[in-house]
């Protein structure tokens, strides 16, 4: 009996003993399935109750995961439990049981108890706290790895954006590349950034002026933003040097050298455009610039060859070779041409304003496109004729004020004719006040005797007949300042009338008549007696007409002799030819 | 009765009368042990009663269509709102004779032989009249399970009921706990009559 008694009592303690192992492993199961760290705490401590006859329990943890091998020292001043009490005063015990895996260390389970636990005790705290440990420091480990998959992730997804928008911004490049290169001009970079934002698309000139739309919805009329306006968001642009918001649109400007020669609009009126949008924009921006560049430079090309072509056929050139540069500016040259050479300024005296002033006047009238400065003077290769005093007036209105004078050269069939057409154009200007022509616009085909004598092929013949008639008046002219052969050419074209002939002059009626007596003195004239007028007023236009011709020469650089003013005589070394005193001629 | 009941979970076995724990992490987690438990009754022709929390019991009825007898009215699924906390607060006596009205209904009306019964308990962790009987419910329950043929799962989410005092509790009232895919007399439990005399 007592054998079977005590076999009895043996398996009721090793019952308990496995069931107490059991729940040790149940627990530590649950620990390892627990979610935080306060979980496994309280799971540990409300199981140290249940194994251990401890009046309190509690954990210190170490912040961070200490590594194995790492001494830690127990709060209780030993790196473990050894049985029995941790204080001699006779104060309740406290053991230490270290909460610690393979992989490190992360606190103690301190337990306090009014009676030395059994040995049996011990085990099972120090069990229940390596069960503890290995779920607190797998728990550790766990997050640890978690964090790292999640930074790891953030910078999977970093360079994942990175690279994507860096391909986002390699297909823009790429197609807008594209764009340049194939010179799809300003609609096809429009077209390209309307492809890649989705967005309507506008390219506008540096006024605000609509050149090219791509997309739906295009406004008409196009909206056009007030001189003041454009000048504050031009301005805004420029200084934040990216597209900037401006109502219902992005703009972005393109300066490839000093001037805003264009903008490039993308319309969002929800303001929901993307940074990769906005990036597309940009990108549009720099190849507009470069199509801007492109265009100006073409256009500065033009106007050199142009300009070059224009003083070789008026200074006479190679007709074939004329003719092929023509075509390559996509000009006509076999069509007649005329001379127009056009002398003024503006109010400013600019004299790059006045060009383009008679540059649009000469395109709008329409008087022709080929024009070129040659000193004082804008010279027109005209394809049209026109109203040439309508044409000057068109001049003045386009400056906005200032000075225009016109002389207009004949029409030719070939560009053989266009040096003549200059020479005759430079000779109406020259003439003009001595022709007496209507207005400020003297054509070379109108000025009557005046043509007559400049096409004379023998001017020592015209210049003798004018000395032998004014001789004695050029002289007086010269030596006194005065203006005896103007006075006398004026009375002669008015027909003696007193009033009209001073005032064509600007010198009173009595002045004349004192001049006028003068030169009869002085010539020994009958200023009354018919052919002594007639030829006397001859010699008076061969004198203007050879002024004239003789300034042109000069002014060529082929004679020596200096201009003189209209009127007056040329500078000569042979003697003046001495008038006969009857008044009746030479 | 002695009779081995399948758990659907491989290797695991349950009896008539038991009281499980099931302790798990996160809604995929629940499933993995809730779907197999459920399908693993649908085929052996028991009685399913179902009280999710975090789930439209649509969902559940969703995924069994296929194995449920409809017109036997086989899986009977319920919100928490609509049986532990209804009127908006947790009664547990209401909640021992909904378990019971269910059994009833299920040998009575169809001829079922057992009833397969679970229960999501993630409501109890909200701030409402009478959650705090939760344990002398869970308690009550093992006195109350032996009237019937049927099996009880109690569904606890590790992510939810962090307080491990709160566990060690729960704990001490099921017979059974189901952890890890293995199923464990459990050593923490104690007789309902000797928990339910503990002073509170």
């Amino acid at each position: 009996m007592i054998g079977s008694e005590a076999r009895y009592d043996t398996d009721v303690t090793h019952r308990a003993t496995l069931s107490r192992l059991r729940s040790l492993m149940i627990l530590a199961q649950l620990m390892l399935e627990s979610s935080t760290e306060l979980q496994i705490i309280q799971l540990a401590v409300g199981a140290a109750r249940s194994l251990a006859p401890c009046t309190r329990v509690h954990a210190e943890l170490d912040r961070d995961l200490v590594p194995t091998g790492e001494a830690t020292a127990s709060p209780l001043g030993v790196l473990d439990v050894a049985p029995g009490p941790t204080t001699d005063d006779g104060a309740p015990g406290r053991w230490a049981y270290p909460l610690h895996s393979g992989y490190g260390h992360v606190g103690w389970l301190i337990a306090t108890c009014d009676t030395a636990p059994e040995e049996e005790e011990h085990f099972l705290l120090r069990s229940l706290a390596q069960h503890a440990g290995v779920a607190l420091v797998n728990l550790r480990l766990h997050e640890q790895q978690r964090a790292a998959m999640a930074e790891a992730e953030r910078v999977n997804t970093r360079l994942h954006e990175t690279l994507e928008a860096l391909r986002r911004s390699m297909d823009v490049h790429a197609r807008l590349t594209a764009v340049a290169a194939s010179g799809q001009g300003r609609q096809g970079i429009a077209a390209a950034v309307h492809e890649l934002t989705g967005l309507p698309v506008a390219v506008e000139d540096g006024f605000g002026n609509l050149r090219a739309w791509a997309g739906p919805d295009r406004p008409d009329p196009y909206p056009k933003d007030s001189e003041a306006d454009r000048e504050e968001l031009l301005r805004r642009a420029l200084r934040e040097g990216r597209p900037v918001r401006a109502g219902d649109r992005w703009i972005g400007v393109s300066r490839p050298q000093q001037d805003v020669t264009g903008a490039l609009v993308l319309f969002d009126p929800e303001g929901v455009a993307t940074a990769h949008q906005l990036t597309a924009l940009e990108h549009g921006l720099t190849i507009l610039a470069m199509e801007l560049a492109r265009l100006r430079s073409l256009a500065e090309s033009e106007l050199r060859v142009r300009r070059d072509l224009v003083e070789e056929l008026l200074s006479g050139t190679d007709e074939d070779s004329a003719l092929r540069r023509a075509q390559a500016l996509r000009y006509d040259l076999e069509r007649p041409h005329r001379v127009v050479v056009v002398e003024g300024h503006d109010r400013d005296h600019d004299d790059e304003a006045f060009l383009h002033g008679v540059r649009r006047a000469a395109r709008d009238e329409p008087v022709g496109s080929l024009l070129i400065r040659r000193g004082a003077q804008v010279v027109v290769l005209a394809d049209h004729d026109a109203d040439w005093e309508q044409f000057r007036t068109a001049i003045l209105d386009e400056v906005r004020g200032g000075r225009c004078r016109l002389g207009v050269g004949n029409r030719y069939q070939t560009i053989a004719g266009i040096p003549r057409s200059l020479r005759e154009a430079e000779v109406a200007l020259r003439v003009q006040d001595a022709a007496s022509t209507d207005g400020l616009a003297t054509c070379y085909e109108a000025l009557g005797v005046y043509q007559l004598l400049a096409e004379v092929r023998d001017p020592a013949a015209t210049e003798a007949f004018g000395r032998a008639w004014l001789q004695p008046l050029l002289d007086y002219d010269e030596q006194r300042n005065a203006d005896l052969v103007l006075t006398l050419s004026r009375y002669l074209d008015h027909g003696g009338n007193y009033d009209a002939s001073a005032g064509a002059l600007f010198i009173h009626r009595s002045t004349l008549k004192y001049r006028l007596h003068r030169i009869r003195e002085i010539s020994g004239y009958d200023l009354s007696e018919p052919d002594t007028r007639f030829n006397l007023q001859l010699a008076c236009r061969v004198w203007t007409t050879l002024n004239a011709l003789r300034r042109d020469v000069d002014d060529a650089g082929r004679a020596p002799e200096p201009a003189v003013p209209e009127g007056r005589v040329p500078g000569r070394t042979s003697p003046p030819q001495v008038m006969g005193a009857s008044g009746r001629g030479p | 009765m002695g009779t081995t009941l399948a758990t659907g979970l491989p290797g695991v076995s349950m009896n008539v009368s038991d009281h499980i724990c099931a302790f798990y992490r996160g809604v995929d987690e629940r499933d993995e042990v809730l779907l197999p438990y459920l399908r693993a009754g649908l085929r052996a022709g028991d009685k399913c009663v179902c009280v999710l929390d975090s789930t439209d019991p649509d969902v559940l009825r969703g995924e069994l269509v296929d194995e449920s007898r409809v017109e036997d009215d086989q899986l009977s699924a319920f919100r928490s709102e609509d049986s532990y906390l209804l009127h908006g607060r947790f009664a547990p006596d209401d909640m021992i004779e909904f378990w019971e009205s269910a059994a009833q209904r299920a040998f009575a009306v169809h001829d079922y032989t057992l009833v397969r019964a679970v229960g999501e308990m993630t409501w109890a962790l909200r701030d409402l009249p009478g959650v705090e009987l939760l344990v002398a419910y869970e308690a009550e329950l093992n006195r109350q399970l032996h009237k019937y043929p049927q099996v009880l799962l109690c569904l606890y989410d590790l992510e939810q009921f962090t307080d491990g005092e709160a566990l060690m509790e729960i704990l001490r009232t099921h017979p059974q706990v189901l952890m890890s895919r293995m199923l464990l007399a459990n050593p923490w439990y104690i007789d309902p009559d000797d928990l339910l005399a503990q002073p509170t």
